[in-house]
């Protein structure tokens, strides 16, 4: 659940009275913050996203522990400084602003990071303390994926001074909207009604299928992930799914990293991000395809897994375990989807998105028309 | 072509080896090394081109071999020469002043005195000088000119020199790079005066040869001096450093005080820590599975006309009445056992002795080997440096290979320890209290360091390598019959079974270790968690006395909780520390009170 503003310095407040008072009746104090691993991941398709268990990580006061304690409360006192100017960071420029801070105070060299790798554990320590986002305490990571082409969509940002922006897409030519990685700000509405949102694995497709008319043919949001959807790419599509009640198509290769870890994470969340799911998954999202049908059916070249690409190996053994301990593959709404994932792992072989270009080598057009087709007769899972 | 097995005049030679057309020298040797000394011989055999087709058939002598095969003994490279010279005389110095029962005083002089007559070579001085027993006139060309001609040659004992070839081949040396064989003093306390010498190797002949001799007046009661010059390089430190060799020396032989004067350092005296001579055991007779049919039939040899029975009885270990009775219930014809050794035939031989190797016998006696012992490797093992700690440990007496061993071990951490935190422990290697410095790789005794896990000891290791710090680790092989890799014994053949031995001896001196690098660990995190509770509690409570905006007050109540709660911990600390101390403490009780007892035993 996204924190307000406000929530923040309160919480953190409260916290640390709690601990002073601990500490002057010689109590020691524990925090505890939620763990987040698929052990304590819960799966519910009502919910439609992975939600923690009941399973805590408790931190308790004592000589071992009191450095990284120290050093959470010295971090948390730079982000409210920074929250109180409404000053955004990345987690590199606070390593150097917590430098910085030290440099100029001798008196906390004991504090000091030896590398970003330090300081980016305490700032998730205090997320995980605070149950908050990352992107509540300021601290922003670069926006990445989530490229999005529409003849149809009007966007409304409020930015930090209370101005409204309106960015109607269809006015910016051939060129993308990107989505923030706190996209809780924007507002969306639309010119006419919308049929469907297609998110593209790969955005280079996207932006060949953009190029090709896919909007002006389709009364369609067209949008690329580029990988494993960030941040911004998870809450942009929640976006658009709760406030424009479209449906959702998700396209990508079929290959257990893409069905395993890429659509899983756009439709459900992540075990490690247990506690911004709700925020952060589309759970109506569908995948549209590569599927192991299709490839019969438009006959598309898919190849053997290479047994020596120790990245592919890895992937399967992942989906294995997936199978075995995931609860979003264990529900039977996603039958279809862990059907998926036992052919992958008994046929080892994979097609990339990309394949449909093999249907008609000539038309540029031919993969929309599958897609579309394809939207049409729901074939999907 | 003709073979040279139809021609070969020595009916014993085992070996043929293949025939050529060009001229070479063949070298036929009927045992291996050192293995079984009994039968130690050579047969050298050159085949020379004839005006005609067929070649003549010559043999060399020992030292003609030697002297063309220097490389073989330790004298392959300039700074191995001067080692290797060094180390001869001082085993034969060490290994003579045992043998008389006296205390061992050993000085040693190693100096450069001009250019060399070979490349990139120095003319070195070696001079060695010992209170020893003295050598007998007529012996001393046998023993500095004369391959092969040993004391201790096939006796089975623990001692350092075995076969008799170091010192004739450290002569040889020096006759080849400095025309001038060992300028040996010596005097027993039966005579009056010293005899002075030169001795030179007959190397036609295998013989000393003895020139400028004369008696002269020596300050001295007995001893022998013993001098060469040689062409070599001289290498104090690493390795294979002369420095290195002489305090392994000195580890092994607590009861040796060593004199040295090297080059670039200070005259050095290494006072004894124990007073004790080791006596080296006697040796036992062979054991049969030992053995193979050669060197059992040879053996028979030794004993004149007696009964195969009474032979077997009085030839080997662990062959009695029983084993008598066993092989006649195995097959063996009663009236066999009663024939004459002499009139027996191979055909005999090889049946009594397959009997045997089929027999289940007890295993050799391991009463032949001779320990230096946890006491006195302590005392010694504080010579080597500035010693922060240490562990000893002596294995009882072991079968390995059919062979008694005695492993022994001494790890020592030193002082200085933070400049050497990353690189490997030092290892000293002995077999019959003698260092070995080369080829390592090879030596069972570097396999066994290796292949134990140090980490649970508290010791840095990566893997499948040494550990790391800034450790000794000195293991020591005792056994009269030493399986080494090559004639100038550098390496130990790792057998699984003696790996083995040498591996648990290690795990034990390891675990004796853990009690200090425990207590240690100990110390450090009670200090630890101290720097942690001074450093980190004011700035904890700054902290959150700024985000809460507290007063002064409640900081300063904060602050003594703070450090009363984390003073809890230090507690806890202070009291494992004590602890380990008491169990540390206690161990070490229980050595002194072990070796109070072995004291009054002795």
């Amino acid at each position: 659940m996204a924190r307000t503003d406000h929530e923040i310095p309160k919480m953190s407040k409260e916290l640390c009275s709690r601990l002073l008072a601990d500490l002057e009746k010689a109590k020691r104090p524990v925090l505890y913050a939620t763990k987040c691993s698929l052990d304590n991941s819960r799966y519910d398709a009502k919910v439609g996203y992975l939600t923690p268990g009941p399973k805590k990580v408790a931190t308790e006061l004592n000589v071992s522990s009191v450095k990284k304690m120290s050093r959470a409360i010295f971090m948390l006192e730079i982000l409210l400084m920074k929250l109180e100017t409404a000053a955004v960071h990345t987690k590199r420029e606070l390593y150097y602003i917590s430098k910085g801070e030290i440099k100029h105070n001798p008196h906390l060299k004991p504090l000091d990071f030896a590398d970003q790798d330090e300081s980016d554990e305490i700032i998730d320590f205090i997320c995980e303390l605070l149950e908050c986002y990352r992107e509540d305490l300021n601290c922003y990571a670069n926006d990445r994926g989530g490229q999005t082409y529409a003849q149809q969509l009007i966007v409304t940002e409020t930015l930090p001074d209370g101005d409204k922006a309106v960015i109607d897409l269809s006015k910016l030519g051939t060129t993308p909207f990107q989505p923030k990685n706190r996209p809780q700000n924007l507002k969306l509405s639309s010119k006419k009604k919308i049929d469907f949102c297609l998110i593209v694995e790969s955005e280079g497709t996207a932006n060949t299928l953009a190029a090709n008319g896919f909007t002006k043919r389709n009364n369609a949001i067209l949008m690329g992930a580029q990988g494993v959807p960030s941040n911004g790419v998870r809450g942009w599509c929640k976006l658009i799914q709760d406030q424009l009640k479209v449906p959702l198509y998700f396209f990508g290769d079929l290959d257990a990293y893409t069905v395993q870890n890429i659509f899983r994470t756009l439709k459900a969340g992540s075990a490690a991000s247990l506690i911004r799911n709700s925020d952060f998954s589309a759970p109506d999202v569908k995948f549209l395809g590569v599927l192991p049908e299709d490839i019969k059916k438009y006959d598309l070249n898919d190849y053997p897994v290479k047994e020596n690409d120790a990245q592919e190996v890895r992937s399967l053994k992942k989906a294995q375990d997936a199978l075995k301990n995931d609860p979003f593959f264990h529900d039977k709404r996603n039958k279809g989807l862990s059907q998926i994932l036992k052919w992958l792992l008994a046929n080892k072989r994979r097609c990339e998105q990309q394949a449909y270009f093999t249907v008609a080598p000539r038309d540029p057009t031919m993969p929309e028309k599958i897609i579309v087709d394809k939207i049409k007769r729901g074939e999907y899972y | 072509m003709s073979g040279v097995g139809d021609a070969h005049p020595c009916a014993r030679c085992a070996y043929v080896l293949p025939w050529t057309h060009t001229p070479l020298t063949l070298i036929i040797i009927i045992d291996a090394i050192a293995l079984f000394p009994l039968s130690l011989m050579f047969f050298f055999v050159s085949i020379q081109p004839m005006a005609s087709k067929t070649e003549k058939i010559t043999t060399s002598s020992t030292a003609e071999y030697f002297s063309k095969n220097l490389q073989q003994v330790g004298f392959s490279s300039q700074v191995k020469a001067v080692l290797t010279t060094l180390k001869e005389a001082v085993d034969n110095a060490l290994d003579a002043c045992e043998e008389g029962g006296i205390l061992p005083e050993v000085t040693v002089w190693v100096e450069k005195v001009g250019p060399g007559s070979l490349k990139n070579s120095d003319q070195i001085r070696v001079k060695v000088e010992d209170n020893g027993p003295g050598i007998e006139a007529d012996d001393v060309p046998k023993v500095f000119g004369e391959y092969l001609a040993s004391s201790k040659f096939g006796r089975g004992r623990c001692s350092r020199g075995q076969q008799g070839i170091g010192i004739s081949a450290a002569t040889t040396w020096a006759q080849l790079t400095c025309a001038v064989g060992a300028r040996v003093i010596t005097k027993t306390s039966k005579m009056r005066k010293a005899l002075s010498t030169l001795v030179e190797v007959d190397i036609k002949n295998n013989k000393g040869v003895l020139r400028e001799k004369e008696t002269i007046d020596w300050d001295r009661e007995h001893g022998t001096s013993v001098e060469f010059l040689i062409d070599g390089r001289i290498q104090l430190n690493g390795e294979a450093g002369l420095l290195n060799y002489l305090n392994g020396t000195t580890l092994v032989n607590p009861h040796l005080t060593l004199k040295y004067h090297l080059p670039d350092t200070e005259p050095l005296t290494v006072e004894r820590v124990s007073m004790v001579v080791p006596e080296i055991p006697p040796a036992t007779e062979p054991h049969p599975h030992t053995l193979k049919l050669g060197e059992f039939i040879a053996h028979s040899h030794l004993f004149g006309r007696i009964t195969v029975n009474a032979w077997l009885k009085k030839g080997f270990s662990r062959v009695h009445e029983g084993v008598i009775k066993e092989l006649v219930q195995a097959g063996i014809k009663k009236s066999l056992l009663e024939k004459s050794v002499d009139s027996t035939s191979e055909a005999d031989f090889k049946q009594v002795f397959t009997g045997l190797q089929n027999l289940q016998l007890m295993a050799p006696s391991t009463k032949s080997v001779l320990s230096i012992g946890e006491d006195a490797l302590a005392k010694s093992i504080k010579r080597l440096g500035d010693i922060d700690f240490f562990s000893v440990m002596t294995r009882k007496p072991a079968i390995c290979d059919f062979k008694p061993v005695q492993v022994e071990v001494a790890i020592a951490r030193l002082k200085e320890k933070s400049s050497e935190a990353e690189t490997p422990v030092q290892v000293l290697r002995f077999a019959n209290r003698v260092p070995l410095q080369f080829d390592k790789a090879a030596c069972a005794i570097f396999h066994s360091i290796q292949s134990v896990n140090w980490r649970t000891y508290g010791l840095v290791q990566p893997k499948d390598s040494l550990p790391q710090g800034p450790y000794i680790i000195a293991v020591s092989v005792v056994s009269p019959f030493i399986k080494f890799k090559n004639a100038s014994k550098e390496t130990v053949d790792a057998s699984d079974e003696l790996v083995e031995e040498i591996r648990r001896a290690l795990i034990q001196a390891g675990q004796r270790l853990s009690k200090h690098i425990r207590k240690e660990d100990k110390a450090n995190e009670l200090e630890e968690k101290i720097r942690h509770i001074e450093q980190f509690c004011p700035i904890l409570v700054e902290g959150l006395c700024r985000i809460t905006k507290a007063p002064e007050i409640r900081k300063k109540r904060a602050e003594e909780g703070l450090i009363k709660l984390l003073g809890r911990d230090a507690r806890t600390t202070e009291k494992e520390l004590e602890e380990a101390h008491a169990i540390l403490e206690e161990h070490q009780e229980k050595n002194l009170e072990k070796q109070k007892n072995e004291a009054e035993v002795i």
